[in-house]
């Protein structure tokens, strides 16, 4: 490390690509992360600057089983943002998961391409997307779980 | 345990006392032919007409913002309104608050609190949004970036109307209403609506047959469910009841308010078939004295089915789970039991963005000032609970009109 990247008043997160990088650098790898308070173990999402419980900067990460369930979807038919580079239909959901922490995600479609088997409330596990997908967008994907 | 603290809000009576005087509107819609500082003055100029001032007697301006573009909420900001109107080298301060569609909510705090403690005389507060004539697809590029946080829900490819379907299938989910109830709520609106001259929809019907075969935009959301963007302005003044008193006999205080911010990302509520009305209400309800059993009628931010279903239910005007059954019962259309929206909101007077909200609270005023006209008046009344919500329905916010006579 150059000497003129240590900063004078340093040890707490400086930034939001230092404070977001490690998650989309495990969903890289397949993996999905969470932040974990280092102090009182809270479990964060979306990472934060402080813990929102005790309010400690002192803050890691924490590896999630990815399984959780579905509190809600939906299916974008029109009118996607021109900044996103994907054609509708694609489906987002909100999904709980079941060490507490929720997050907004993508729904992989079912084998008949459509993602008419969702319904609130069911089983869910995370299934990452390709890399060049992540790499591109940097969101976790879910299926819903068998049996 | 935190400490109970009760705030003491001015009595109803005493001289200090915020006072809703005189309201002011333009017709919303598409109208490409009315400029955004032109709307701003004739909403203006209409409201303190209405309140029987001069406009050099208002020495305090709050602006509501717009977001159809960057130039002119930069005008907003930097005092063009009060040159526009004459009042430079009047006027105390002007200023913006912005808290998206709960600006209304929170202008009118602010507005209160400049009166209560001396602070302003008379106070202008004024919207004006230029939503209809604006590029369609810019507008829903800014609703996938202003609310919705760019590292962690961006990516997902979210965008306004996604959000408002995310809301309805779990308010769908929770209460188990079908796609007649939910589109029930888009129609008794509408027929609020055909009441109203200023609204977007005066002359258009909807059905529930027309709303379940359009086309599904965001599931559960059919395209006629989706808010339709307008343009629109309109304006109220607020003074003190002493001032009030002087020209008036009748005018609007508020009796308490509650809120509550309860997310920023739509992501991270606790549960998007509930948002932060239950607390908001219970603050709200306890600083009036009075809750919804009392009210005469409401005027509650919607600019989804659901996002609406969702308030009654939180502001315990409707029991949980029911409000779009109690829609599909005509409990709130025009002749029914508890007048709502008497506008036809955001939905079919015209959602003028930040506006939309305002034209709600403005609509309740005007109840409360017994100004609605012959075809919408709701007779005699008294009280109205009003609503507003702003981003991903971050928050919660309410006030308690009431009306005084002399
Ligand atoms: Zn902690």
């Amino acid at each position: 490390m150059s000497v003129t990247n240590v900063l004078r008043d340093g040890g707490y997160i400086q930034n939001a690509e230092e404070l977001t990088g490690p998650f989309g650098a495990a969903l890289a790898e397949g993996k999905l992360i969470v932040q974990r308070c280092l102090d009182c173990s809270a479990l964060i999402m979306y990472p934060k600057y402080r813990c929102p419980t005790c309010f400690s900067g002192n803050l890691g990460w924490h590896q999630v089983s990815g399984a959780g369930t579905l509190a809600t979807f939906t299916i974008l038919r029109y009118g996607p943002p021109s900044s996103f580079d994907v054609e509708a239909p694609y489906c987002i959901g909100i999904v709980k998961l079941d060490e507490g922490p929720q997050l907004m995600c993508r729904m992989h479609p079912g084998s008949d391409g459509t993602w008419d088997h969702y319904v609130c409330e069911q089983r869910v596990n995370f299934v990452p997307a390709d890399a060049a997908e992540v790499a591109e967008r940097p969101a976790a994907w879910f299926s819903a779980a068998l049996g | 345990m935190t400490d109970v603290w009760t705030p003491p809000y001015p009595e109803p009576g005493s001289a200090n006392d915020a006072a809703f005087i005189g309201i002011g509107e333009i017709p919303s819609g598409v109208y490409r032919e009315r400029g955004f500082m032109a709307q701003i003055v004739e909403a203006s100029a209409r409201a303190i007409q209405d309140a029987r001032l001069a406009h050099t007697d208002i020495d305090q301006i709050v602006l509501i913002p717009c977001l159809h573009g960057i130039p002119d909420q930069a005008d907003l900001i930097f005092s063009r309104v009060a040159e526009e109107l004459g009042l430079h080298g009047r006027v105390k301060s002007s200023v913006m608050v912005h808290s998206g569609g709960s600006t209304s909510d929170n202008a009118t705090r602010m507005a209160a609190g400049l009166i209560a403690s001396g602070q302003a005389r008379n106070v202008l507060v004024v919207y004006s949004e230029r939503w209809g004539s604006a590029d369609l697809q810019a507008m829903i590029d800014m609703l996938s970036v202003n609310g919705i946080p760019k590292e962690w829900e961006a990516p997902t490819g979210l965008q306004f109307n996604a959000i408002g379907g995310l809301i309805t299938q779990r308010y769908m989910h929770r209460s188990g209403s079908s796609a007649a109830e939910m589109a029930a709520i888009c129609v008794a609106l509408r027929d609020w609506a055909n009441l109203n001259p200023n609204a977007m929809y005066y002359e258009k019907k909807l059905t529930v047959e027309k709303i379940v075969n359009s086309k599904m935009i965001s599931d559960p959301i059919h395209a006629f469910e989706c808010p339709f963007l307008a343009d629109g302005a309109g304006a109220f003044v607020m003074t003190s009841a002493t001032e009030a008193a002087r020209k008036h006999d009748a005018w609007v205080r508020i009796g308490g308010s509650g809120g509550c911010v309860s997310h920023y990302s739509a992501g991270q509520d606790a549960d998007l078939g509930v948002l932060g009305w239950v607390k908001a209400a219970e603050e709200a309800y306890q600083a009036a004295s009075w809750g919804p059993e009392d009210a005469d009628l409401g005027e509650v931010y919607d600019s989804y089915a659901a996002v609406l279903a969702i308030a009654l239910e939180g502001l315990a005007i409707s029991p949980e789970g029911e409000a779009a059954r109690e829609f599909h019962k005509g409990r709130f259309s025009p002749g029914g039991q508890f007048p709502l929206n008497t506008n036809g909101g955001l939905l079919s007077a015209g959602h003028t963005g930040v506006g939309g909200g305002t034209a709600l609270l403005i609509e309740g005023v005007r109840q409360l000032l017994h100004r609605a006209g012959p075809d919408r008046q709701v007779p005699n009344a008294q009280r109205c609970i009003v609503g507003g919500t702003g981003g991903s329905y971050m928050d919660a916010q309410i006030m308690m009109l009431e009306r005084v006579t002399r």
